[in-house]
């Protein structure tokens, strides 16, 4: 493409009063020899678009750097199709945080317009990885309440789905209650089980197969052309997907472990699971003697939400146990009931289901269980009761019901860590674990199940990506991603399949899927220089690249997610985008001006994320905060794709120190990218060495945690670099 | 650690003693939160909890029926109408009183108000012939079968020489605006409303079962009450055994007449008026602007609000049998009250109940403040306004 370049500077929103625009044009023109520079007072108006269309039209103009507000306004305003445009942030980021005709601010916007034209000089437009035998068919793994529910959501959309169930029916755990909790108001009715109604849907569509007492021997490939082999009866089925619900649901918690509670101990303790069975039997009988239950003590948390066993809460013990009160009760509404609980946790409106246990007469212990013992056949309880503030017993009790919590099917196997060397050696950055669960066994270098988020749950973050696995296109939903209820469960199952789907499409387009959702470049590899470091098959947080057996990498395009990690892991720096580049920000770094070391004016690099740092910097501008002018903002994809190269760039050519900002890493993690600023510190980590090299102070580069929260306090912490740097003195390479 | 046994049995009496909503509560302690012990410090401060006496309740576990605990609350309501399980908690409370006053065990404060209710049909100690002592040379027409109105002057404006001045001037208003109402005297018991509260219930039966007979051969169809008090068991509690009257406060009625120009306030008084909303007559009975129409009907009054006004009330302390109960100074709520008055310049504190008056006069007078704030009803405000000395 034989570009053409055109600067189009805005002076609306205060810009123009600000800054010395002919000063700023000249930039364009004198410097960097750009063929057409423009001015307007609304350039995002209807006359200021059409005057960017008009030179496109008629001078040829095919790149454009607007120089204006930040890129995360007015995209679509300034979209222009089958052109290269490269936002130059003057305002958030510009007149709006810096003095108005000011020499400094003058200087920075002036830099950010070099770099702006530097981008879009080397920029090339993206184009979409088109892969052949795409298949549009969802995979959908697990036959419980989550499974038939995106089965049946995938079809009723219009899309063919395969079902796999490894159980020789479809139902799972729902199959085996005796009542289900209200899933309609008034929430308190206990309401028959609807699962059949569910089984039967599934079964009889003519869209959706269903492979039953079956398994996954394997899955291969990537979104949009998994290969998938099944095993059923001795043979072996293939199926071709585009992308995968995972709802393999999760089981309860080994009630043999909480001896402590009595179980195992005393006939008469048993879990929910049997409480279900002996209800669904119509026989609430002490296991001991076969004597009418007159007496039943629930108690909830049993082995959750305890760092000795499940630290966290289950989610369905509450509305399970009060629902199972109202069999007791049903059966012999003079029964005594006792619940004891830790929090009642019936969300939503299972409060309904609460306030009618209790209207039923069941009495509610807030607390801790101090002991449980046998007396003539009875049992007894005794229990801290946070709100009498004093221990207090029972009377005697027939019945013991453990709420044991759940486990999800995604945490039960052999630990494995993948990495670079079998060794594993010290140096190298934290590899997630993978747990052999023996459900998807996916043909990828970095392990054969979903990496876990906490506890074995197959997330990767709650708040920000719910569904979205660490792998792309495998959405995981129901209680295998977080504990969760019936209504819970309905829910999460038809938000997960839409996800899937959306995969489907995107990729289809050869369009990145979230969080970079109108992405179309994706990472190309020289190969030619590839040293088999295997850098970045071990640090794609997606697992998007494999391995031959040369340790020479695959990459799997419709798997990656565009963060860039590859690009800044590389050392040799052979994987580019078309759009983003290790040389592309190195050569905007060398276009900064770093002005001689007796003008005192020092210059600091940012590297900002573009998922929460960089917004956070636009909300300091927007709120009119004030920042140090020696710093130069570059955005980019994620920290992860930070190359040290550089740092080594800016700190040769007198740049006096770098600031990286980005997410929240480690526990809790708000990475949008999952590990890439955690890889970002950890390469950092490394720095010494070539800061070692140049002779230079390692306060020089720091690494800031920021939410898209934090902009109060963006201000402060470039101000503390500065007086870090201050007292560091100027870089010596200033002028070299 | 020595267990505490639980005792449903115990639970179970309660429940049968009236405490159906026990089992309601759900202890998230808006209650002893929103309660007005919270605002004083003090020994019973310190061991009452409205929420933590429920929860003993739900579990008949000992504890709720210690004497400083059992009879603390004051029955202001402020806990019932907010709470969020709509727990009706006075009568826990009652029910609960119920089990120690019902075996004979009553407190020593109260001790001589059941003496005197048994003997005398009212709480003072007064005897029955004096009843209509207050009267003190005021003509007051007697009740007759075709009288619309019956009077019914609550025991402490019979015999406590304070409030007889309320009654009078509820009287000569009623006069005043051409009120056909009458009195009965002598026969009538006390309304029993707060021996109720104090938990003996077999009592309460007697005192109302005798007034509800009086009434009905007197040819009672509509009653005015002077106190609050009268007119919340009079309307919620008589209907269930057998007494079905109309029953209305007197502020409702006066504050009618006003409206209606049938009756002309107009001697300006001058004064900066506080008004106390009384737990009974707010809360309870849900009357709010009445008493509010009558002080500003006066003329040259300038009606303040307190900090705490309407549903939020802060209750004098006088409620649920506590009019009777030593509390040393500075742990009485009504003082509160007083000093929320004078930080609003007021120079009266106006309220339209009996036990209102009693308990802020006598906080007025701990706090040294009754040169600068006089603690008056209304009907003494209005009739002072009509050309009568109260």
């Amino acid at each position: 493409m034989d570009k053409k370049l055109a600067v189009y500077i805005c002076t609306g929103c205060g810009i123009g009063d600000a800054l010395d625009v002919d000063a700023l044009s000249k930039v364009a023109t004198k410097e960097y020899k750009v063929p057409v520079c423009k001015s307007h007072p609304f350039l995002c108006g209807a006359e200021g678009v059409e005057l960017i269309k008009q030179d496109m039209e008629g001078e040829g103009v095919n790149t454009i750097v607007i120089a204006a507000c930040s890129m995360r306004v007015n995209y679509d305003v300034f979209n222009f199709p089958n052109a290269i445009v490269e936002r130059v942030n003057l305002r958030e980021q510009g007149v709006w945080c810096h003095p108005a005709n000011d020499e400094d601010t003058q200087m920075l916007a002036e830099d950010s317009l070099r770099m702006g034209i530097v981008k879009a000089q080397q920029s090339s437009p993206p184009e979409p990885f088109q892969a052949e035998n795409l298949s549009k068919t969802v995979l959908v793994v697990g036959g419980g309440l989550a499974g038939l529910t995106a089965a049946a959501e995938a079809a009723r959309a219009g899309y063919k789905t395969v079902l796999v169930e490894k159980n020789p029916s479809l139902g799972g755990w729902v199959t085996r209650l005796y009542k289900q909790v209200g899933l309609k108001p008034p929430y308190s009715e206990l309401e028959d089980v609807d699962i059949a109604q569910r089984v039967k849907e599934v079964e009889e569509n003519p869209n959706i197969t269903v492979y039953k007492g079956a398994q996954i021997e394997k899955i291969s490939g990537a979104p949009g052309m998994f290969d998938v082999q099944i095993r059923q009866n001795g043979n072996l089925a293939t199926e071709r997907v585009g992308s995968i619900v995972l709802a393999t649901g999760a089981v309860a918690y080994d009630a043999t472990r909480l001896g402590h509670l009595g179980f195992g101990r005393y006939p008469n303790v048993v879990t929910g699971e049997m409480f279900e069975e002996m209800a669904a039997r119509g026989e609430l009988k002490r296991p001991s003697d076969g004597k009418e239950v007159k007496s039943v003590a629930f108690i909830l948390c049993a082995g959750s939400r305890d760092k000795e066993h499940l630290p966290y809460c289950s989610a369905i013990c509450c509305t399970e146990s009060l629902k199972q009160a109202l069999y007791v009760k049903e059966k012999d509404p003079e029964a005594t009931v006792y619940i004891f609980y830790k929090d009642m946790r019936a969300a939503g409106n299972y409060e309904f289901l609460y306030q009618r246990v209790q209207k039923e007469g069941a009495l509610f212990f807030r607390g801790e269980i101090a002991g449980i013992e046998e007396d003539g056949g009875s049992m007894v309880v005794e229990f801290d009761d946070v709100l009498v503030g004093d221990r207090i017993r029972t009377e005697p009790i027939d019945l013991v019901v453990l709420a044991t919590g759940m486990v999800p099917t995604t945490a039960i196997g052999e630990r494995l860590v993948v990495q670079a060397d079998e060794q594993g050696k010290e140096s190298e950055p934290p590899a997630d674990e993978i747990i052999k669960s023996n459900i998807l066994n996916l043909e990828y270098r970095q392990g054969p199940e979903l990496p876990t988020l906490k506890y074995g749950f197959a997330d990767s973050h709650f708040i920000c990506f719910p569904y979205e696995t660490r792998r792309t296109g495998i959405y995981a939903a129901g209680s295998v991603r977080a504990p969760m209820d019936i209504p819970s469960t309905i829910k999460d199952a038809t938000g997960a399949v839409l996800k899937a789907i959306q995969c489907i499409e995107l990729t289809a387009e050869g369009s990145a899927v979230h969080p970079r959702v109108w992405d179309l470049s994706y990472p190309e590899f020289f190969m030619q220089r590839c040293t088999q470091c295997k850098r970045c098959t071990v640090e794609c947080p997606f697992g998007a690249i494999n391995e031959d057996e040369k340790a020479n990498p695959l990459p799997n395009p419709t798997r990656c997610r565009r963060c860039g990690t590859c690009m800044g892991a590389c050392p040799e720096r052979i994987i580019s985008f078309k759009n983003y580049s290790v040389p592309m920000i190195g050569n905007m770094v060398k276009a900064i001006e770093v002005p001689e070391e007796d003008e005192e004016k020092p210059r600091i690099v940012i590297f900002a994320c573009e998922n929460d740092a960089y917004p956070a910097l636009d909300m300091a501008g927007i709120n009119r905060l004030t920042i140090s002018p020696w710093v130069r903002i570059i955005p980019v994809r994620c920290l992860g794709s930070m190359n040290l190269i550089w740092i080594a760039d800016a700190l040769s050519k007198g740049i006096d120190g770098i600031l990286l900002l980005g997410c929240k890493h480690g526990e809790d993690y708000q990475c949008h990218f999952i590990k890439g600023s955690e890889l970002a510190s950890y390469r950092l980590s490394k720095i010494s060495e070539t800061l070692n090299r140049l002779a230079l102070e390692s306060d020089r580069v720091r690494m800031e945690q920021v939410g898209i929260m934090d902009y109060d306090r963006i201000p402060q912490i470039i101000e503390d670099f500065v007086s870090k740097l201050e007292e560091v003195g100027p870089n010596p390479y200033k002028g070299f | 650690m020595e267990a505490k046994e639980i005792s449903l049995e115990m639970k179970e009496y309660l429940v049968a003693a009236g405490a159906q909503t026990l089992d309601h509560c759900m202890q998230c302690g808006l209650c002893s939160a929103l309660c007005p012990w919270r605002m004083v410090s003090g020994h019973i401060s310190e061991v009452f909890y409205i929420r933590k006496m429920q929860r003993l309740g739900q579990l008949g576990l000992e504890g709720f029926d210690t004497e400083e605990v059992l009879f603390a609350c004051t029955t202001c309501g402020i806990c019932q109408l907010n709470c969020p399980r709509q727990v009706k908690i006075i009568e826990n409370v009652r029910s609960m009183r119920s089990t120690t006053v019902e075996a004979g065990f009553v407190p020593a404060p109260v001790r001589s108000v059941v003496g005197s209710l048994h003997a005398n049909g009212n709480p003072w100690s007064g005897p029955r012939e004096k009843r209509m002592d207050w009267q003190q040379g005021v003509e007051v027409p007697a009740f007759s079968p075709d009288t619309e109105y019956l009077l019914f002057v609550c025991c402490t404006s019979c015999y406590d020489p304070r409030s007889q001045r309320i009654a009078r001037s509820v009287v000569d208003i009623l006069k005043k605006g051409g009120v056909n109402f009458g009195v009965i005297g002598e026969e009538e018991s006390c309304c029993g409303e707060t021996v109720r509260k104090i938990g003996d219930e077999e009592l309460f039966k007697k005192l109302a079962e005798s007034n509800i007979k009086l009434f009905k051969e007197k040819g009672v169809k509509k009653i005015i009450t002077t106190s609050p008090h009268c007119l919340y068991t009079f309307k919620n509690e008589y209907p269930e055994l057998g007494g079905e009257f109309e029953v209305i406060h007197y502020t409702q009625v006066v504050a009618g007449l006003v409206e209606e120009g049938k009756l002309v306030p107009n001697v300006p008084l001058g004064k900066k008026v506080a008004y106390h909303d009384p737990c009974y007559l707010g809360r309870h009975n849900e009357i709010f602007e009445a008493p509010r129409t009558l002080l500003k009907a006066i003329p040259g009054t300038e009606l303040i609000e307190l900090s705490r006004a309407r549903e939020r009330s802060l209750c004098c302390a006088g409620g649920g049998g506590r009019l009777w109960a030593e509390v040393p100074r500075g742990e009485r709520f009504g003082e509160l009250r007083v000093l929320d008055a004078e930080a609003k310049n007021a120079n009266i504190l106006a309220t339209a109940c009996p036990y209102c008056v009693i308990m802020l006069e006598a906080d007025c007078l701990a706090l040294d403040k009754q040169e600068k704030i006089k603690v008056m009803e209304i009907s003494e405000l209005l009739s002072a306004s009509m050309g009568r000395e109260s």
